[in-house]
């Protein structure tokens, strides 16, 4: 059956399909409810991975070992229950998945072995069944870990042997074994750190919850093919940054204050909403709820509209995202922490090539920035703006570019104050000049040490070529991606990848310890992302950093060390 | 030689011993659901094992310029996933070896020496 066939049956079949004593049929529903419901959840476990290991999402693989389990049982006709958790016992080791899938599938195995030749489970045999479950499970390992499934499993079974003694009633037994696990689940970063740093529970213990919840569910007669949903509290809700990934088509932001009514449900809001819009977030705070949400121009009503009926709308805010999209583009002024100079302090200033570069320039102490690069030379009163009205008379330039070199030398022979350019060509030079600055050290003794800095380093560029020609024995067609290296054509090719690899070759990056990618605005991040990875398959023992540097005809600078 | 070198600079050099490597395959092996211990990967280690503890019991790490070798040679419980339960030991010992030691781990061979049988089914 489906999630939604199986979420659909009214409360007298579901207890038709499984009734108590649990036999054999009564397992497979029960078994079917829980992969379901895990299924339905399975986004949210895949979310909890903390490990970049390539093992798999932990929901997947959960999933994967339960369906291979009912696959085992799925046209089974068998009454009796000790025969039946055989059966599933079996798939699930035939179709285990992922650490969390063994698991799961030694679950199953010491929940089988407690039920053998029994026709029936009662309360006392399930928690009888759970406890073996829990044992069986522990011994896979000589060193368990815990916090993990392994510790929601034995707090499962600690919980059921309690509750046996106290009801016979099946559900009774279910509905705290399921508060029980929901406990041990939260707990679980108390006692893994490695969970507590990431924020989240553990994946695979938040499985097995849903897991039971699913039977839970199904026998209280809940629904099974909506996710479980949480609202967020009002101050995690990160409107900000929703605001950054706008949808083509969704061009209007709708953020709703209501009230709910005593029936509104969450898991149906979100349902309802997510066939109105995109971005969804849903927040509380002391009982008012915030929705956010994307949508086209045609729909900006609808979730006024549809919000209205589901409770008290206090306020409504409509904003045109392509409007604000536009402006937020032109408005390119990043708020920038420059260093604060004391008088007598050697203050830098830098020449940047874009907004990205700037923020990095100004993380390393510059004390002025000014805009400019290969195709916008900054003007020689530009520069001697930039430094006439700081604090200090002790000024260093970063030219970063051959072309502003001379401009720089110039603003420094207008001033009275002391100042002395260091020749950088390129931007990974200027950075590296950057790394030896002491502020409060002598001015001649910076000096110096940035003067030598710009040999440490490497330069990478690059750039689309914009005519056809040829240079240093390099053919260059228009159109073509050229890679120079400390401003020397070394190819010229179709590809950014091939030319940064014959870059890297060419600089002899397998002599140095650190590759820097600055990427410039035309590229874009799920390009960098393959970009890196190659460059990580070729020189796997380099550290590898990448940055946004947002200059314009520059797909990358890259600075090798 | 028992020693890798990791990394050089200016003021001196990293030496890692294969020991230190071991050990942390070894925790990390010990930690994978599964395993219920190492084994000898000869005779003579099972011998020497008697008398003397040795992080290496059942870890060999050997090493080239493209980065570790580590050999596994491990204990299963019976009734598991053989095939999942490798591939996550692999998985997880490389993880913590880079992470740990910092060094490019390039191959791991996990080798199964044999079952225990807490339970027949």
């Amino acid at each position: 059956m489906s999630a939604v066939e199986l979420s659909k049956l009214n409360p007298e079949e579901r207890h038709k399909l499984v009734s108590l004593p649990v036999n054999g049929q009564g397992l497979k529903t029960l078994l079917e409810a829980g992969m379901i419901w895990l299924k339905t959840n399975q986004q949210t476990v895949n979310r909890l991975n903390v490990f970049p290991v390539p093992d798999g999402d932990t929901g997947t693989n959960m999933v994967l070992t339960m369906q291979a389990a009912f696959d085992e049982i799925e046209t089974s006709g068998m009454e009796n229950i000790g025969n039946m958790a055989h059966a599933v016992a079996r798939g699930a080791l035939m179709g285990a998945r992922g650490n969390s899938g063994v698991i799961l599938s030694q679950i199953w195995r010491g929940f089988a072995r407690a039920l053998d030749d029994e026709p029936v489970m009662d309360v006392v045999l399930l928690s009888k069944a759970l406890t073996e479950a829990k044992e069986t499970a522990y011994k896979g390992v000589v060193k368990p870990v815990e916090g993990t499934i392994l510790t929601v499993i034995k707090d499962i079974a600690t919980q059921a042997e309690v509750s046996a003694q106290r009801t016979t009633v099946f559900t009774d037994v279910l509905a705290d074994i399921v508060q029980a696990a929901e406990a041990s689940v939260e707990r679980t970063p108390d006692l893994l750190p490695i969970l507590k740093q990431a924020g989240v529970v553990d994946s695979g213990g938040k499985g097995l919850l849903f897991i039971f919840e699913g039977m839970l569910r199904f026998l209280n007669g809940d629904a099974l093919d909506k996710a479980v949903t949480e609202a967020l509290p009002l101050s995690e809700m990160d409107l900000e940054d929703a605001m950054e990934t706008v949808e083509p088509g969704q061009d209007y932001e709708v953020v709703i204050d209501f009230t709910p009514h005593q029936t509104f449900k969450l898991e149906d809001y979100y349902d309802d909403l997510s066939k109105i819009g995109s971005s969804i977030q849903v927040g509380e705070g002391d009982g008012i709820y915030r929705m956010h949400i994307h949508v086209p121009l045609e729909n900006r009503y609808d979730p006024i509209d549809h919000t209205m009926k589901l409770g008290t709308i206090q306020k409504v805010m409509m904003e045109n995202l392509v409007a604000q999209m536009d402006e937020r583009k032109n408005n390119k002024n990043p708020k920038l922490n420059l260093a604060q100079v004391q008088p007598g302090e050697t203050a830098v200033v830098a020449v940047s090539p874009g907004a990205g570069l700037s923020r990095i320039f100004a993380s390393l102490g510059v004390a002025a920035i000014v805009q400019g690069g290969q195709t916008m030379n900054p003007s020689i009163k530009e520069i001697l703006a930039a430094f006439e009205n700081l604090p200090t008379d002790k000024v260093i330039i970063l030219p970063n570019n051959k072309n502003i070199i001379m401009a720089a030398k110039e603003a420094a022979s207008m001033t009275v104050k002391q100042v002395a350019v260091i020749p950088t060509i390129s931007v990974p030079q200027g950075l590296s000049a950057m790394f030896r600055l002491i502020p409060d050290a002598e001015f001649e003794e910076n000096v110096e040490l940035m003067n030598e800095a710009i040999h440490d380093v490497e330069t990478g560029e690059i750039t689309v070529a914009t005519r056809t020609v040829e240079i240093d024995d390099v053919q260059v067609e228009k159109g073509q991606v050229i890679a120079l290296h400390n401003g020397k054509l070394v190819t010229s090719t179709t590809s950014i990848e091939t030319a940064c690899e014959e870059l890297l070759i060419a600089a002899e990056t397998s002599d140095y310890e650190r590759i820097t990618l600055f990427y410039g605005e035309d590229m874009k991040q799920s390009q960098m992302n393959n970009l890196v990875d190659k460059i990580r398959s070729i020189y796997p023992d380099h550290e590898i950093e990448v940055h946004e540097g947002g200059q314009p005809h520059y797909q990358l600078i890259i600075a090798i060390e | 030689m028992s020693e890798t070198e990791k990394k050089h600079n200016e003021l001196g050099s990293i030496l890692i011993q294969k020991d230190a490597i071991a050990s942390v395959a070894r925790q990390s092996t010990l930690q994978s659901y599964g395993v219920v211990g190492l084994a000898p990967k000869n005779l003579i280690e099972n011998i020497r094992q008697l008398f003397k503890k040795d992080a290496k019991y059942g870890v060999d790490i050997d090493f080239d310029h493209d980065g570790l070798l580590i050999d596994l040679y491990i204990m299963v419980e019976y009734g598991t996933r053989i095939k999942s339960i490798t591939n996550s030991i692999i998985n997880s010992v490389k993880y913590n070896v880079e992470r740990t030691v910092g060094l490019p781990v390039r191959r791991i061979n996990v080798h199964v020496r044999g079952l225990r049988i807490s339970n027949m089914d």
